[in-house]
């Protein structure tokens, strides 16, 4: 559900979030965030006011950072009632400008955990459009504001947010041959950053299963690079393949049953598919010639991937079974590394040319292809679960690696801030 | 850098010693060692063979006539010492995708070994891998030692 876009209640405010709007992209969803009020009283009560006046910052932080959402700045003095939060007073946030209103409360509960409860309102119709109540321990409750800002963003957007997802990639330290590079993970606003692999062998391209309970990497720690899958909660890890084949380039299904990936036999680079929990693989692919980066469509049944079969690198699709390949990318230069967005509009992809390397974007039809980035080092594209925004590699001057976000809205790419340097993004779905 | 390396890595078969001994000649034939450095071995196998590293052409994965020269050295030698196993380890280019990369360079270690096979060197001497575009920079006088199982 949508709200109508506003451009001219827009012009007086002049936030930040606005300025960053291109000309011609709709302008975003005002929506007013009051302090999140709590139903508790006397010292739980202002320990659950403190938490909700955190919250109620943190959403504000997280809608900011989209192109569709401008959230008005909260005011610590427009407390309401518990009762309130259900029954608002649409006239006194309509004359903020705002088209939009959540609302929410924190209570503690008898177990020590939190309820955090979220409203959204379309102002002008004076009614609720979505409401989800979560559960969390109270050190969590970065995840139920996260929560809460997915919630307004999915009603006033259209599309799932952000702000509870994970972002897995490769820490770079040193220079040359002596340079560690470790797989780590992180909140997508950096929060509980933390690193799965010691550095004690070169690693590459992490992958993430939808929900960030696992990651399937390349290690080269016996000698030969390696898919190795590493549950992030227990630490436990194996081989994807019980072979010492090269194998490369591991993706998971939406459903996270099934892992795509590479695998050299002789000179021949073929894509294989396996159960995420193990067993035989299924050989894909059977041309010469190198095929790898597969990604599967958001329902499972397609698989984009790329091949110099025809000469130079371009995208090719086949269903899940290896059946029905074609070949989708035209244009000039070499297309590689593509990924199906979430919502099945878009495949992402890195496209090689004389000038380097960019990062761009094309429909599963092959129309529509757009180049997001200018390169000339970019590459490794990844999708947020809104399928709007892209996060990808860039390698800068002196070889440093970066990661950068870029939004399908037109707008530059931003670093976002990593302790060290970093390359190989990938980026999970909402989490659980 | 357009140009490719692909190193080709010594080892001792099990058993040898470690210990170092003086740098060989080389105006007549060699009698073969029973025991010898793996240091020395690997230098000796880089000035008979003329170097450790074959270079290709950008995005290609044949091998050149200066490849081919180097490799039909490094077989020749190879052949005389059956007891050493090398390592083919293929590079690939590092303006490409970082899995394309990978796969160019596992495909031009096969190339390589391919040839050494096809001149004589029985296959189990022979082992290959890839380091993609992950080790720019790495000099021509690198290499890495396994140990022969």
């Amino acid at each position: 559900m949508k709200l109508t876009h506003l451009t001219f209640l827009l012009l007086g405010l002049g936030t930040a979030a606005h300025a960053q709007q291109q000309p011609g992209t709709p302008a975003a969803t005002v929506i007013a965030v009051p302090p999140l009020t709590s139903p508790d009283s006397g010292s739980k009560g202002n320990q659950m006011l403190a938490t909700g006046w955190d919250a109620t910052q943190l959403i504000v932080s997280d809608l900011r950072q989209t192109p569709e959402v401008m959230p008005l700045t909260p005011n610590r003095d427009d407390y309401y009632s518990y009762p309130e939060v259900t029954a608002p007073t649409f006239s006194k946030w309509r004359s903020t400008g705002a088209k939009a209103l959540l609302t929410g409360f924190v209570q503690g509960r008898s177990d020590g955990r939190l309820t955090v409860g979220c409203y959204v309102y379309d102002l002008d119709k004076g009614r609720e459009l979505a409401r989800k109540g979560f559960v969390v321990s109270p050190s969590d409750w970065r995840r139920a504001a996260h929560k809460c800002s997915g919630l307004a963003y999915q009603a006033l957007a259209g599309a799932p947010g952000v702000f509870d997802t994970r972002i897995a990639y490769v820490a770079e330290n040193g220079v040359g041959d002596g340079r560690t590079r470790r797989i780590a993970i992180m909140d997508s606003d950096g929060y509980n950053h933390r690193y799965l692999t010691n550095g004690s062998a070169m690693v590459v391209t992490p992958r993430l299963s939808p929900k960030a309970a696992q990651v399937a990497y390349v290690s080269f720690a016996t000698g030969d690079p390696s898919v190795r899958v590493l549950d992030i909660g227990s630490g436990q890890e194996r081989p994807l393949v019980p072979n010492n084949a090269i194998s490369f380039a591991p993706r998971y299904s939406p459903d996270g049953s099934r892992i795509v990936f590479s695998m050299m036999q002789g000179p021949n680079s073929d894509i294989y598919v396996v159960g995420s929990g193990g067993g035989m693989p299924q050989r894909l692919t059977t041309s010469p010639g190198v095929d790898t980066d597969p990604s599967f469509s958001p329902d499972g049944s397609r698989i984009v991937f790329e091949s110099d079969r025809g000469g130079s690198q371009q995208l090719y699709i086949m269903n899940a079974d290896g059946s029905a390949e074609r070949r989708m990318s035209f244009g000039g230069g070499w297309y590689a590394s593509p990924v199906w967005s979430p919502d099945g509009e878009w495949i992402a992809f890195t496209r090689r040319g004389q000038d380097g390397r960019r990062i761009g974007i094309v429909k599963p039809d092959g129309t529509g292809e757009r180049i997001l980035t200018t390169g000339p080092g970019d590459e490794g594209p990844t999708w947020g679960a809104s399928s709007r925004e892209i996060l990808f590699q860039r390698v800068g001057p002196g070889g440093r690696t970066g990661l950068y976000r870029v939004g399908l809205d037109g707008s530059q790419p931003r670093q976002i801030t990593i302790p060290q340097d970093g390359s190989d993004p990938d980026w999970s779905g909402v989490m659980d | 850098m357009r140009k490719t390396l692909l190193f080709a890595a010594l080892a001792l078969a099990a058993g040898s010693a470690s210990a170092q001994l003086p740098f060989l000649s080389r105006r007549g034939p060699v009698p073969q060692p029973t025991v010898q450095g793996i240091d020395a071995l690997r230098a000796d196998f880089a000035a008979q063979s003329g170097g450790t590293t074959v270079y290709f052409g950008a995005e290609t994965v044949g091998l050149a006539a200066p490849a081919r020269t180097v490799l039909a050295a490094q077989a020749a030698w190879l052949r005389r010492h059956p007891e050493v196993v090398v390592r083919v380890e293929g590079y690939g280019d590092s303006g490409d995708t970082r899995d394309h990369a990978l796969a160019v360079g596992a495909r031009r270690a096969e190339e390589a070994r391919g040839y050494l096979v096809l001149l004589g060197v029985p296959a189990a001497q022979l082992s290959t891998t890839s380091w993609g575009k992950e080790r720019p920079g790495l000099g021509r006088s690198v290499t890495v030692l396994v140990r022969a199982s």
